[in-house]
């Protein structure tokens, strides 16, 4: 048993890394077919001459071969295997566009940023999706389930930036609640309340808006999977020995209706790390998938490829998490 | 249900943080007296007016929100306009330039040339000192110099101080030589932040530095940076040349346009860098918003150009020239032009904030401008009348005139390209090919990411007629290179346009050191661009900013150029009484 345990999570663990060396090796390949010279990076200026782009390109590397060096000596001198080689010791190189700044330190800054933004919205909604689910689901075929299926499906179809912009407009005319930003910014707190207050007045707006659009995804997957496993078979023989259907409810239909739910979140998690972008920009948090998009628009390369081995991890080990608390949840895995 | 369920959700983030409700409300006030500085006090009753602060009050904080952020503290990596305004505030320059136009005295009091034209000297202030309390030398002014001068990785400053050989005789004198005459000194100066020798001669690779203190001896210094978030700064209150009357100054990011003019209007913030024009009408009707238009403090124009590279001028390596032979016509341009209505232009797409523009040189270099130039009547008939003058006519009547018969081309089809970065260009170029289609010229439009429109542009030259646009440089000449016959191979030249007499007009402009002569050649330049028509100017950008009159006074607005981010606002505006 143990043994067959073991094997399970070395086979998971070495194919997670096999994804993870595949990933890196498209990601590089993949922004270089992008058309565009990370030297000019759109810029349309007289003062930066053919001179200063051709030395800008050597400073970057980028006049190199990109896979293999036919030229001269080395067929490994190539910007592929230059890349390669730092990031087994974990360099992740310097940023085009922003010269002298590392890579690290701009994909520590952002993710700590979006990590704030992200994870109380991921829990408000894991919280009242899934309880919103329930209630659905108990109360089938009620005024309630067909409101609260209603309000989840227009929450789960509605553009994260519109709801973003109408909850922006709220929140400021009315609300009299932050526009942009995570804090006021130089503001002297004369106690730790005026801060934690002037923290979530900046917060509302934003995780509202994330909360509400992962919300709905939440509620109707965790009411299908419930209503589904509350017409199986041994419900119904739980329900013929007179058995309350509250605990029905909690004992047996509910940990067998949390399987999928776990996957999404699971999913998710990795997700959202990118998938803040569109809140990101309508409140201006200074986030990872901000970042991400001014890399692309700048083919920012270094900066690219980190925060896409950062995304690639975080989705990766999120599935690689789930897969092992799969066999815990579900006994019936563990052998597969 | 919405509602309810909104409510909901909100009252829950609240009870995440339990009993903090309360206390966000007073936060809330908190900063916000903070925001109006001195004002909160003394505004809240009319009996205090005796106690009122004089006109000019000090103290303060001036918020500003600005939709970008500063790519870099370092002056020599800096590209983005944002980062120039931080440099402006933290660092001076030998030579400054005001909002009208004009070269004025900054560090160096006065400057002078010897006859031959060859030596420039330059005297400094002696009472400038750097923020970590060094005073600045001759030496810093040389250190710097020579650092943007040779370090050849700095996208723009390089160019600059190029020609120059750098002395410092005395502690207060700086010697420049160059090998030929040069006629713009003064613009070569106005970049040149002067950083302390002290600190930055330690780096052996100046480009890797992060400069993240940014000491200098500008009248701010840097108290707090976050990248992309935002920039804190503080009054010197040892500036040289007198502190600034505000305490401080923060600088947010605010991406979005709808939240940055919420914010002015809220209070949250008092200026605003940059707005939609469709913000205008809801900003001017608040009492306590005034809105600014005029020349961006960097100008820049919009140009429609054509593809006339001569096939002898093919660039050799690069090079495809596919352009549409009719262009090569000049009566073909001419009838373009004349069909091209830049007024009705900039008040459909821009919504009016645009002055109509007529060459390589915007309105914003001020005397550089030739404003003596009159411009292709709009007029389509006889926009029609010199094609058919010219010989096309649209024989088969499909609407498109025909091309003449020595042409290697069958109608007067041509493919117009845009780059997709533009909000303006969809229409402008709608508004254009309407135009045309009207006197028997067809286009196919079609948008291009700026990386694919320089890989068709320029130096291969595969491309008909592009609508783009160029930032300038306080002078002239930069822009004006890009009509050289020797600029056709390099890529900087986009319509490969070829005259012996121009180029020898910006040969001799680039080394007559008197300015009346020099402005006659750049004007006679322009004349000559007009006349050939490489160029279609469709208009000069318009810069639009707002700001709260109840906060703060003394923005400076009264110039031709607007940029209330300057120091010459900054230094000076105060809190409102």
């Amino acid at each position: 048993m143990a043994a067959s345990r073991r094997r399970f999570v070395t086979q998971k663990v070495v194919f997670a890394a096999l994804t993870v060396f595949a990933v890196v090796t498209f990601n590089f390949f993949l922004f270089r077919v992008l058309p565009g010279d990370p030297a000019v990076g759109g810029m349309r200026d007289p003062r930066l001459s053919p001179e200063r782009v051709e030395a800008l390109r050597e400073r970057f590397g980028v006049d190199d071969p990109v896979f293999l060096n036919f030229e001269d000596g080395n067929p490994f001198e190539s910007q592929y295997f230059a890349y390669l080689g730092a990031l087994s010791n974990g360099d992740l190189g310097t940023s085009y566009a922003f010269r002298d700044q590392q890579v690290t330190t701009l994909l520590g800054q952002s993710l700590v940023n979006t990590l704030w933004l992200i994870v109380p919205a991921q829990m408000i909604s894991i919280v009242l999706g899934v309880g919103l689910g329930l209630l659905a689901a108990y109360k089938r075929g009620t005024r309630v389930d067909v409101a609260a299926l209603t309000f989840s499906l227009i929450m789960w179809s509605l553009p994260t930036f519109f709801l973003g912009i109408i909850l922006l407009f709220v929140g400021t005319t009315w609300l009299d609640l932050s526009a942009a930003g995570r804090v006021t910014i130089g503001a002297q707190y004369t106690e730790i309340w005026d801060q934690i207050g002037d923290i979530v007045s900046h917060m509302i707006l934003p995780t509202a808006t994330l909360s509400l659009v992962l919300l709905g995804e939440y509620m109707l997957i965790m009411r299908s999977s419930l209503v589904e496993v509350l017409g199986e078979d041994y419900i119904l023989t739980a329900r013929a020995e007179g058995i309350p259907r509250r605990q029905i409810l909690r004992r047996h239909a509910f940990r067998n209706a949390m399987l999928p739910i776990v996957t999404l979140i699971a999913l998710n998690l990795g997700f959202t790390v990118s998938g803040a972008i569109q809140v990101e920009t309508v409140f201006s948090w200074p986030g990872l998938g901000h970042l991400t998009v001014d890399a692309v628009n700048q083919r920012d390369f270094p900066v690219l490829q980190g925060a896409f081995l950062l995304l690639a991890l975080s989705v990766i080990l999120a599935n690689l998490v789930v897969e092992l608390i799969y066999g815990y949840l579900d006994p019936r895995v563990k052998g597969a | 249900m919405n509602r309810r369920a909104l409510a909901l959700l909100l009252s829950a983030v609240m009870v995440l943080s339990a009993c903090a409700a309360e206390p966000d409300t007073e936060g809330t006030t908190t900063t916000n007296s903070e925001t109006d500085g001195t004002t909160g006090t003394t505004g809240t009753t009319g009996t205090t007016d005796t106690t009122a602060p004089p006109v000019d009050a000090t103290g303060g904080t001036a918020r500003i929100a600005w939709g970008g952020s500063p790519d870099s503290l370092n002056p020599g990596n800096g590209v983005l306009a944002e980062a120039y305004t931080l440099y402006e505030l933290m660092y001076d320059t030998p030579i400054g330039l005001d909002l009208d136009g004009n070269y004025v005295p900054e560090l160096a009091t006065d400057w002078s040339v010897s006859d031959d034209g060859l030596t420039w000297t330059l005297n400094l202030v002696d009472n400038a000192v750097f923020h970590d309390g060094t005073p600045l030398t001759s030496e810093d002014v040389k250190f710097s110099m020579e650092l943007w001068r040779d370090t050849e990785d700095f996208p723009f400053l390089p160019s600059y101080p190029d020609v120059f050989t750098i002395e410092a005789p005395d502690e207060t004198t700086v010697v420049l030589t160059t090998e030929e005459p040069i006629g713009n000194f003064e613009s070569r100066l106005v970049f040149m932040y002067i950083v302390p020798k002290h600190i930055w001669e330690g780096e052996s690779d100046p480009v890797a530095f992060d400069n993240a203190e940014m000491i200098g001896t500008g009248s701010f210094t840097l108290a707090e940076h976050s990248q992309g978030e935002f920039v804190r700064l503080e009054a010197n209150a040892d500036y040289w040349a007198g502190r600034p009357n505000v305490d401080e100054v923060i600088f947010q990011t605010i991406e979005n346009p709808d939240a940055r003019v919420t914010a002015l209007r809220n209070g949250d913030v008092d200026m605003i860098t940059e707005l939609p024009n469709t913000a205008i009408p809801t900003l001017e009707s608040d009492a306590n918003v005034e809105v600014i238009s005029g020349d961006p403090l960097a100008p820049s124009l919009t140009d429609v150009f054509f593809n006339i590279v001569p096939e002898e001028l093919c660039p050799p390596e690069d090079g495809v020239c596919s352009g549409h032979p009719a262009l090569k016509d000049l009566e073909v341009r001419k009838a373009l032009a004349h069909a091209i209505d830049k007024q009705q232009l900039i008040d459909v797409a821009l919504l009016g904030l645009g002055t109509p523009g007529i060459s390589l040189t915007p309105t914003g270099l001020g005397d550089f401008f030739n404003s003596s130039l009159e411009d292709y009547a709009f007029d389509l008939e006889m926009a029609a009348g010199i094609l058919e003058d010219a010989g096309y006519v649209d024989s088969d009547g499909d609407g498109v005139r025909e091309c003449l018969a020595d042409q290697d081309c069958e109608d007067l089809t041509f493919r117009f390209n845009y780059p997709n970065d533009s909000d303006s260009a969809p229409r402008e170029t709608e508004l254009i090919s309407g135009w045309w289609s009207e006197i028997g010229v067809a286009t196919t439009v079609q948008p291009l990411d700026p990386d694919t429109l320089t890989s068709v542009c320029c130096p291969t030259f595969d491309f008909d007629v592009i609508r783009w646009g160029w930032g300038s440089d306080p002078d002239p000449g930069f822009l004006l290179g890009a009509a050289l016959c020797s600029e056709i191979d390099s890529g900087f030249s986009e319509t490969g346009y070829c005259n012996e007499d121009y180029d020898a007009l910006y040969d001799a402009q680039a080394v007559e050191t008197d300015v009346e002569a020099r402005r006659d050649m750049i004007w006679e330049m322009q004349e000559i661009l007009l006349r050939d028509l490489p160029y279609i100017i469709p208009y000069y950008d318009q810069a639009v900013q707002a700001y709260r009159a109840d906060t703060f006074t003394g923005w400076q607005t009264g110039a031709s150029k607007l940029a209330l981010e300057d120091p010459s606002s900054l230094n000076v505006i105060s809190p409102a009484g």
